[in-house]
Formats: structure tokens, C-alpha cells, sequence
């Protein structure tokens, strides 16, 4: 199953980075690569910073030390992503969900994925009052794409009703649509899974499998479910108070006492007993335990 | 009460506590509707008073008899409150909604409208005309009877009758009989009051344009149709709005309906000419003009070509509504245009003619025309309408969310009623002013028009983009400042190549509150909520500050004065607006269409959802690639401009202004308008500024000048009370009220089968 699909070539480099909060230190010095095509899952238990990597990554939070390199898409040259706009980093190639899921519920879900599709075209408002060609064009293109999105998440059937009025999962893919239709190199998400039932989750996995293998976008992934990470990652990458105290295959971190002591809450030595122990199931569970919060 | 018992559960101890409880909350209710009653009372009652005794008034309204009347209200409020949960059911009953409005329609005519303009039978109000007409000798005896001269009560009774026979026919419910006769009745007594009113008329023979008895005869008319729906639909219940079945019906028949009822009225009892002195209806027109050279042309039209043309209009498009047939629909609209244009030339002709003689005075072409006229141009836009509606309706049917059909034809699947009603306002806005007194002339050019404009472009800034501006008058201002600088009546004078007409002065108005707009953006744009309303609102205040103190350049508070009227110089199109207010009116709709229809398709593009998002979630805006600087920047520069061309018609409609014409003040009615209306709804903003202005206005007949801003001020919170998401909710706004966790329709259902997961 996790056969890096990876080039080699890399998306983010993060280096070094710290980002702090007056005295609480949400990332220290993490480090960090992400190669073009991969499917990085980024896992520890709450607070240990994951969303904070995150809004670093995409410029809705500035890191105080560190460097952030960023090329979204093939050929791109890297560029640095610290100290730019959400949406001009949105541009470069990266969209992203969030945990606590954020559509505009007073649009159709239709609409929501026309919003991302429509920051890459061109029309202004003069061109929309006046309905001029191009304008229309650009309307039916979009509206277009939108649904093929939606068709995609399987939300097709759903389009003309109001985001507020979808079933949680449901939004949940609707944001993936929406995040999708800026056409993005890299996507980031956040806790897609929380929330959602055994089935939802297992068409998520299909999902984001899908968008990395089809649509050759490299996934940054962060989920506590962990039955979940390990089948679609390639790759993960663990942090716990803001540190990275791991990285590996889903087989070696699985196997990493560090992480394991990281989830149970005790010391590595204790852990790396447990790990000798314990069955990989048994480590399943518990690392499940942190799940639902949101 | 068994509302109250059915609550409780559990044990002795706690059902009577509970019960207690219930007891509580009931004479909480009765106590708050007690103190509506005593309030009501209050208002409605004297506001006189005296230095020496305060309590004048008080005593007058409250230690008299009357107040009897008050608690009994009170006591009705308190019950309908209380049985709510049971009225329920018998609302949406066929025929319910439609009987209580056509009756209330009518008790407003009968208390608070006019029914003549004159003053020689009492006030003009019904309550007054009412003894006076039943009671003088020379009017019609068949419309003396309707007064009442056999019995006072008589026209209350002719309403308690039909409410009663279709209210019995809705309780019976396989009894179609009575249906039929209390609507048919209903019908009927509309007529006949018409015809009282108008014999009342023709006896007083003064100048009219008293709405009462065609609001009586709508009422009735409405009355009569729920009637008519009761004996039709056996008792099934009716789930939909009234006026939605019969338009899924045949649509475009509601129109023919109301395009049939004004157009008769027009022809056969309104006055065509002379309103002033001689009242004449289209037939004494015919014969006066008989002879004086009028064009032949003119002279067959209002002998016999009149009727022709619209009952031809008529019954086009009475059968392209019935067989819903595209080409007689089209048929029916082409001649319903036709018949407009040749009315509207011949109105011309035959005004133009008598004013050439001087005639009563008149000054020029449509002095001196009566509302028949008008009436009947109004029909046959409405005719016209129902044909154009018949002949599109089939192309503009779409199933839901089929693949491949826009967002916003689903959003607008909503309201199929939309176009029928267009084709009404419409027809209303071309013709309708004609017909209203100089006073409601003027006022909907200088206040209801204006702050129309005013709403619809504060829309863009609050409602859709979600910026709270409380200074939005300041850029009303700069618009009127540049008219007045360009047409040269500032101190500062435009070089001599700059000097313009007002007109002129639009594009450079727009320019420059696009630039103020943004001027005031981008300082700006990093505040959120209570802090952009403030800094706004200190915006506005500089702006008139600065023009109050600003002597030398813009004449400090004296203001500007004699801007020229706007002009037109086109090729062969020389138009110049002079002191005729209807002349405004158009120029102003011409104005509030254009808007309208550019706002219109930016709300549903690109930006418009741009608006949306960051309204909804600015940081998902962000991160879905919105530049919400850009985005906000121009809700403020569109909005900005709007608020500059209404300053420009002001200007040049007003011809003079000072700084005291855009204070705070102005700007916080603006805001309270467009909330009113429905924040983020371009009719909803509109609806409430026509409202709101045209409220106190309104007022100014009905309720002690003193009392004006208190019964506004009861409107308003009624509506913030029962109506929150405002008079036409917008779309987008509604579901914001619902929120996020409103999600039981869609658990339900699964995701389908064979959906590429
Ligand atoms: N905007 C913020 N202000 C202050 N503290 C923050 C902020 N964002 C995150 N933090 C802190 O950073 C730490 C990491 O949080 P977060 O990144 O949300 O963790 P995770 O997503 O891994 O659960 C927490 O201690 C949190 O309180
Ligand atoms: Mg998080």
C-alpha cells in the first residue's frame, strides 16, 4: 500500500522553524521535508501542534525563526512562504481544510467550490455587470468545474443546497471540493475525518488516495484516526509539544517507542517495553485514543 | 391552557410545581399583553398637554372609557397568543390566508385611506364621508345605499357577511355553495362600492385621487377569489401560498386578473381630462374634443379604438395565460406594447391640444390628464406582461439541481411569483406617479426615490460584503459637492473646459467616490465589526465637517445654491428637466434601473460570491485564494459611487444643498433601511428605504404630527420582533438566522449509489 509515489523533488522544505504564543512555544525548531507526490500524514496528540504547522505553512500564522521554502507545483522554483498573504500563498499552488470546518454556509455547496474556482480567473466587475462574453464564459467554466468537483466528492446530487444544510461528512468533503477547485499542488488536511462514521471514513481514504494518484496532488495530511493515516500515508511525521520526535514509514513509526510513549503518556523506556509487548492492534487503539476532539 | 398541562411529566411533587409553573408563565403573557393594550392606548390616545398639568394627556387616554376598548384588544392578543398552536391548522386551509387579507384590505379602507379628496362631505375618510354621503340628497340613490342610508352600519355589514359566508363555507368544508355565493357577493359589494365612490365623485366633482375605494374593491375582489378557491378545492387542504397555486395554475392568469380589474376601472370610470373641472371619463373626453381639430386618428381612438385595443389585449392574453400558448402569448405582448404606445400618443395628442387653448390652465402636453388614462396604460403593461411571462415560461422552468444548471437559477426557482411581481412594479413605477398628488409626486422624487438609490448601493458595503458603514453619506455628499463644483456654484471654479451640465458631472462623481471609497478603505480594511462602524462613522463626520469650515472652497454653511436642473443635448434628443417633479422621477428610474440591473448580476457573480465569503468566513476567504484587501476595497468603491450618482441627482434636482443635508444622522436611517429591508437583498434594501420614507409621509394624515417618529419607531420593532431577517430576506442571509447545526433534512439521506468516491 505505501509505496512512496515520490520524484524527490521537494514541496516544503521547513527548516528550523519556532513559532510561539507569548510563553507557549507551538512548534520548536521543527524540521521538516515534504516531496512532491507524497502523501505526508502529520500525527501527535492535542496541542502538540499540528494546526499550528499548518497556518505556518500557509501563512496564516508567522513563525519567528525558521524558513518555510515553498514550490506547490512542478517546476516551480521554491520560494520563501514566511511573511506572505493567505491567498497569495493560496495562488503559489496550496490549498488547504480546516479542522473546525469552515465553508460559507449561506451558499450552495455549489457555490462554496465556485468561490475557489473563480480566485483563478480573471473577470472584474465591470465585466460582470455588463455581462460581457468573456465573463459569461468564465461563469459556465466555472460552474463547470465546480460540478465536476462536486461529482467527484460525490456531492453532486447536492449541489444547489446550502452548505449549513449538509451532513457533517458531507461538508467535511465539501471543503476537500472546494479546496480542490483553486487547482492547487499541494493539499492540506486538517482532521478530514473527524467527526465522520467507519463508512465516510473509508470513502475518504478512497478520496484522498484518489486526489493524490489522479490529480497528482501531494497530500499533507494530519488525523488522529489511525487506521486511517496508516493505510493512505506514505510517510509520517509525528510531533509532540511542538517537536518533531519522529518520522518514518507507518511500519517504523508504529514501532517507535518515542511515539508511543508520546500517545500514552509515559517515558520512552517504559514504551519500548510496551512496543516489544504489545501488538500493533493493541497500538491502533490506543493511539485512537485522542480522537474526536475538535 | 392544555398546552401547558400536556408539558408536564413525573411525579406529584414536580407535575404541580410545573403546573405552577405553567400558571406563572400565563399571567406573565396576560400581564405583557395588558401593558401592550395600555400602551396602544397611550399612543393612539391625546397628546395634548399644559405646563402646569402633565398628566393631561395620560388621564385623557387612559382614565376614560376607552381604554375599555384597549383591554379587550389586549385580552384578544393575550387568547390569539395562547391558541396559536390550534389556529394553526385552519391557516393553511384553502382560503384562509387569502379571506383574512382581502378583509383586512378592506378595514384598512374603511378606516384609513381617503375616499375623496375633498373636504365638502367631512374629512375625505370613510368614517366621515360615510354619514355625509348616505345622508345628501343629490347623489345616486344606489350608491347612497351603500353608505348606509337605511341602516349606519350597513357597508361593515356587506364585509361581515362575505367574511362570514366564505369563513362558514371554509368550516363546512364540502359546502362549494356557500363558497361560491359569499365570494360571488364579495365581487359584487367590490363593485358597488367602486360605484359609490364614484357617484360620490361625480357629484362632488372635484379632482381625485383618493385610493380608497379601489382598495376596497381589491379587498373584496380578494375576498371574492378566496371564495371562488374554497368551493373549488373540496375541503383539501392548501399547503402552498394562494397566489402560488393559481400561477402554477396558469401562470401569467393572476396578472390578466389585475390587468382586467384596473384597465375597466380606467376605461369606464376614471377620468381622462379635465380632472379639475370638468372630471371627464373617456367617453365626455371623446365628445368635448369632437370637432376641435384633434387628429383623426386621435378623435377614433377615444370614440372607439380605446375599448378594441384592450379587450383585444385582454382576451390575447386572458387565452395565452388559460391555454398557456407560446405564440398567443407573444401575440398577446406585442399588441399589449402596441396598444401602450398608441394610448400614451394619443393621451399626448389630445392633452397637447387643449393646453395649446389654454385650457384650464394647462401649460403644456399631460397637463390636465385625468388617472383613466394612466389606469389603462397600466393595465396594458400588465396584459403585456402576462403574455410575455405565458410565452417564456416554458424556457424558464428548470428542474431542480439537475447537472449543469447554474446555482442561481436554483436560488431563483424559489420564487416563480418574482417575475409576476416585476411585471407589477413595473408597471406601477411607469404609471402610477402620473396619477398621485403633487404632494406623493414630490416625495417619492425627493425622499423615496433618493434613499432607494442610497439603500441599494449601502447594500453592497453592508449587506453583501458585510462591512458595517455608518458614514455612507459622506460619499452623498462628495457626489453633490462635485455637481456643484462642476457646474460651477462653488467658490472654487472649474477650469472653463471643465464647466458641465449635472448629467455631465456623473461620470466624474462615480470616479471620484470610487476613489474616496477606497481612500477610506484602506486604512480601514483591518477593522472589523464595531471598530470600521466608528471609524466610518468619523469619516462621514470629517467629510461634513470639513464642507461646513472649508469657506473658501465650498461655501462653508451656506452651502451651494443655484445648480442648474440636469440637461440633455444629444443629437436630436434635447431634454431639460425643468419644475414639472414627474420629469425627476423618470430620470431617477432610469437611474435606479440601471443599478438595479448591474447589481443584479454582481450579486450573482464572481465578486458577488467573493462578497459572500469573506462576509461568511474571511480567514477560509483567504485561504481559498481571496484577496480580501481587493475585495473589500471595491464593495466599498462600488457602494461609494452609487451613493455619489444619487448625490449628483440630488444636486441638480434640489439645486441646493447645504452641509446639513448629510448628517450622521442620514447616514444611520440608510443603515436602518437596509436592515429593515433584508441586509443582503437588493429588493429587500429597496423595499425598505420605499417604506421607511414613505411611512412618515403617510403618517402625516393618519396620527398626530407629535406621534409620527413613536408609531414609525413600533413599526420598526415589530418587525425587528416577528421579522428579523428584515421585510425580503435575502437567500444567502436566511440560512445564516438557521445556522449551521439546521441540518435534519439531510442526515437522512444517504450518498448516491455510483458516485465517483
Ligand atoms: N492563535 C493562538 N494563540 C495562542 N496559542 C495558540 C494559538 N494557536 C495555537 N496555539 C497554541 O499552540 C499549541 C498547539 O496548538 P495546535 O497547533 O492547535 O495543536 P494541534 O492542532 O496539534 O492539536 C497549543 O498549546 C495552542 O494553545
Ligand atoms: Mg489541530
Amino acid at each position: 500500500m505505501s509505496t512512496p509515489a515520490s520524484t524527490g523533488e521537494v514541496v516544503y522544505d521547513v527548516r528550523n522553524v519556532t513559532l510561539r504564543f507569548g510563553g507557549v512555544v507551538s512548534l520548536n525548531d521543527v524540521n521538516l521535508q515534504m516531496f512532491r507526490g507524497e502523501i505526508l500524514a502529520v500525527i501527535g496528540p492535542n496541542g502538540a501542534g499540528k494546526t499550528s504547522l499548518f497556518n505556518s505553512l500557509t501563512g496564516v500564522y508567522t513563525p519567528q525563526e525558521g524558513t518555510i521554502m515553498l514550490a506547490a507545483r512542478a517546476g516551480d522554483v521554491p520560494v520563501s512562504a514566511i511573511g506572505k498573504k493567505t491567498h497569495v500563498i493560496n495562488h503559489l499552488g496550496v490549498a488547504r481544510t480546516f479542522q473546525n470546518i469552515r465553508l460559507f454556509p449561506a451558499l450552495t455547496a455549489l457555490e462554496n467550490v465556485k468561490v475557489g474556482v473563480e480566485t483563478r480567473m480573471k473577470s472584474g466587475p465591470i465585466a460582470s455587470m455588463l455581462g460581457l462574453p468573456r465573463q459569461r464564459r468564465e461563469e459556465r467554466e466555472s460552474t463547470e468545474r465546480a460540478f465536476e468537483l462536486l461529482r467527484s466528492v460525490g456531492l453532486a446530487a447536492r449541489a444547489n443546497e446550502l452548505a449549513s444544510s449538509l451532513a457533517y461528512g458531507e461538508q467535511r468533503r465539501l471543503e476537500i471540493a472546494r479546496a480542490l477547485g483553486t487547482d492547487p499542488g499541494v493539499i492540506l488536511l486538517d482532521e478530514p475525518a473527524a467527526g465522520t462514521n467507519p463508512a465516510e471514513k473509508r470513502e475518504l481514504a478512497a478520496l484522498i488516495q484518489q486526489i493524490n494518484a489522479e490529480r497528482g496532488v501531494s497530500v499533507l495530511l494530519i488525523e488522529h484516526d489511525m487506521k486511517l493515516v496508516m493505510s493512505v500515508a506514505h510517510r509520517l511525521v509525528v510531533l509532540n509539544f511542538g517537536q518533531k520526535i519522529a518520522e518514518g514509514s507507518p511500519e517504523q513509526i508504529q514501532k517507535d517507542p518515542a511515539v508511543v510513549a508520546a500517545y500514552l503518556g509515559t517515558t520512552t523506556e517504559e514504551a519500548s517495553e510496551l512496543v516489544g509487548t504489545a501488538s500493533v492492534t493493541k497500538i491502533d487503539t490506543d493511539l485512537d485514543l485522542t480522537e474526536g476532539d475538535v | 391552557m392544555s398546552t401547558y398541562t400536556d408539558v408536564t411529566k413525573g411525579g406529584g411533587q414536580s407535575r404541580r410545581s410545573d403546573a405552577a409553573e405553567a400558571r406563572i408563565a400565563l399571567a406573565k403573557r396576560f400581564a405583557g399583553c395588558m401593558f401592550l393594550a395600555f400602551v396602544l392606548a397611550l399612543m393612539i390616545g391625546t397628546q395634548e398637554g399644559t405646563q402646569d398639568d402633565f398628566g393631561y394627556a395620560f388621564r385623557k387616554s387612559v382614565f376614560a372609557p376607552r381604554i375599555g376598548i384597549f383591554a379587550l384588544i389586549g385580552v384578544a392578543v393575550f387568547l390569539a397568543v395562547t391558541f396559536w398552536p390550534r389556529i394553526v391548522p385552519y391557516l393553511s386551509r384553502a382560503g384562509v390566508r387569502p379571506l383574512a387579507a382581502g378583509a383586512l384590505t378592506v378595514v384598512v379602507s374603511f378606516t384609513l385611506l381617503n375616499w375623496t379628496d375633498s373636504t365638502d362631505l367631512n374629512n375625505g375618510k370613510f368614517g366621515g364621508l360615510r354619514p355625509a354621503a348616505a345622508q345628501t340628497g343629490g347623489i345616486d340613490p344606489v350608491a347612497r345605499l351603500f353608505f348606509g342610508s337605511a341602516f349606519s352600519l350597513t357597508p361593515w355589514l356587506l364585509l361581515l357577511i362575505v367574511v362570514a359566508l366564505v369563513a362558514a363555507a371554509i368550516r363546512f368544508e364540502d359546502s362549494s355553495t356557500l363558497g361560491y355565493v359569499g365570494g360571488g357577493l364579495a365581487i359584487v359589494f367590490g363593485i358597488w362600492a367602486q360605484y359609490a365612490q364614484s357617484a360620490v365623485r361625480s357629484f362632488l366633482d372635484y379632482p381625485d385621487h383618493s385610493t380608497g375605494a379601489g382598495v376596497a374593491l381589491l379587498g373584496f375582489v380578494t375576498i371574492g377569489v378566496s371564495g371562488i378557491v374554497v368551493a373549488r378545492s373540496h375541503g383539501k387542504a392548501d399547503s402552498g401560498g394562494f397566489f402560488q397555486r393559481v400561477y402554477d395554475w396558469r401562470p401569467g392568469m393572476p396578472l390578466v386578473a389585475l390587468g382586467a380589474v384596473v384597465g375597466l376601472v380606467g376605461l369606464f370610470s376614471a377620468a381622462w381630462f379635465s380632472p379639475t373641472d370638468r372630471n371627464a371619463g373617456i367617453g365626455l373626453t371623446s365628445t368635448m374634443f369632437h370637432g376641435t381639430g384633434l387628429s383623426g386618428f386621435s378623435a377614433a381612438y377615444l370614440a372607439w379604438l380605446a375599448y378594441v385595443l384592450f379587450f383585444a389585449t385582454l382576451i390575447l392574453a386572458g387565452a395565452a395565460s388559460y391555454l398557456r400558448h407560446h405564440l398567443l402569448g407573444w401575440v398577446a405582448a406585442g399588441l399589449g406594447v402596441v396598444s401602450l404606445l398608441v394610448t400614451l400618443y394619443v393621451m399626448h395628442d389630445f392633452s397637447g391640444l387643449a393646453a395649446q387653448s389654454k385650457f384650464d390652465g394647462a401649460t403644456g402636453a399631460w397637463d390636465n390628464l385625468g388617472t383613466g388614462g394612466w389606469m389603462l396604460c397600466g393595465a396594458l403593461t400588465v396584459l403585456a406582461g402576462a403574455g410575455y411571462l405565458v410565452a417564456r415560461h416554458e424556457q424558464v422552468e428548470v428542474p431542480d439541481a439537475a447537472p449543469g444548471v447554474s446555482s442561481d437559477a436554483a436560488l431563483a426557482a424559489g420564487s416563480k411569483l418574482g417575475p409576476a411581481l416585476l411585471v407589477v412594479i413595473i408597471a406601477s413605477a411607469l404609471f402610477f406617479p402620473p396619477t398621485a398628488t403633487q404632494f406623493w409626486q414630490t416625495v417619492l422624487v425627493t425622499e423615496i426615490g433618493i434613499y432607494v438609490l442610497l439603500a441599494i448601493g449601502l447594500n453592497v458595503v453592508v449587506g453583501w460584503a458585510g462591512l458595517l458603514d455608518l458614514g455612507f453619506i459622506a460619499f452623498y455628499a462628495i457626489g453633490s459637492y462635485t455637481t456643484a463644483y462642476l457646474t460651477g456654484r462653488l467658490p472654487v471654479k472649474p477650469p472653463s473646459f471643465l464647466e458641465l451640465t449635472p448629467l455631465a458631472a456623473i461620470p466624474f462623481a462615480i470616479v471620484i467616490c470610487l476613489v474616496a471609497g477606497v481612500l477610506l478603505g484602506a486604512p480601514t480594511l483591518r477593522l472589523r465589526g464595531d471598530y470600521l462602524a466608528i471609524v466610518t462613522l468619523g469619516f462621514g463626520e470629517i467629510i461634513r465637517v470639513v464642507a461646513n469650515n472649508s469657506t473658501p472652497v465650498t461655501n462653508g454653511s451656506r452651502g451651494a445654491f443655484n445648480i442648474p436642473p440636469p440637461e440633455i443635448h444629444i443629437g436630436p434628443l434635447d431634454i431639460k428637466w425643468g419644475d414639472n417633479v414627474l420629469g425627476y422621477w423618470y430620470l431617477l428610474l432610469v437611474f435606479v434601473v440601471i443599478v438595479v440591473l448591474l447589481f443584479n448580476r454582481l450579486e450573482h457573480s464572481r465578486l458577488g460570491r467573493a462578497w459572500a465569503a469573506i462576509r461568511e468566513d474571511e480567514v477560509a476567504a483567504q485561504a481559498t485564494g481571496i484577496n480580501t484587501v481587493r475585495v473589500k476595497l471595491l464593495a466599498f468603491a462600488i457602494g461609494a459611487s452609487t451613493s455619489g450618482v444619487a448625490g449628483v441627482y440630488f444636486a441638480s434636482q434640489i439645486g441646493s444643498f447645504t452641509p446639513e443635508n448629510f448628517i450622521l444622522n442620514n447616514s444611520i436611517l440608510v443603515v436602518a433601511y437596509v436592515v429593515f429591508g433584508g441586509m443582503g437583498s437588493l429588493p429587500g434594501a429597496m423595499a425598505g428605504a420605499a417604506v421607511l420614507t414613505w411611512l412618515p409621509e403617510f403618517l402625516r394624515d393618519q396620527v398626530p404630527a407629535e406621534d409620527r417618529q413613536m408609531w414609525i419607531g413600533a413599526v420598526i420593532l415589530l418587525m425587528m420582533i416577528f421579522r428579523p431577517a428584515g421585510l425580503i430576506p435575502a437567500r444567502r442571509r436566511r440560512a445564516e438566522l438557521g445556522g449551521l447545526d439546521k441540518k435534519d433534512s439531510s442526515e437522512t439521506t444517504a450518498v448516491p449509489a455510483g458516485e465517483g468516491m
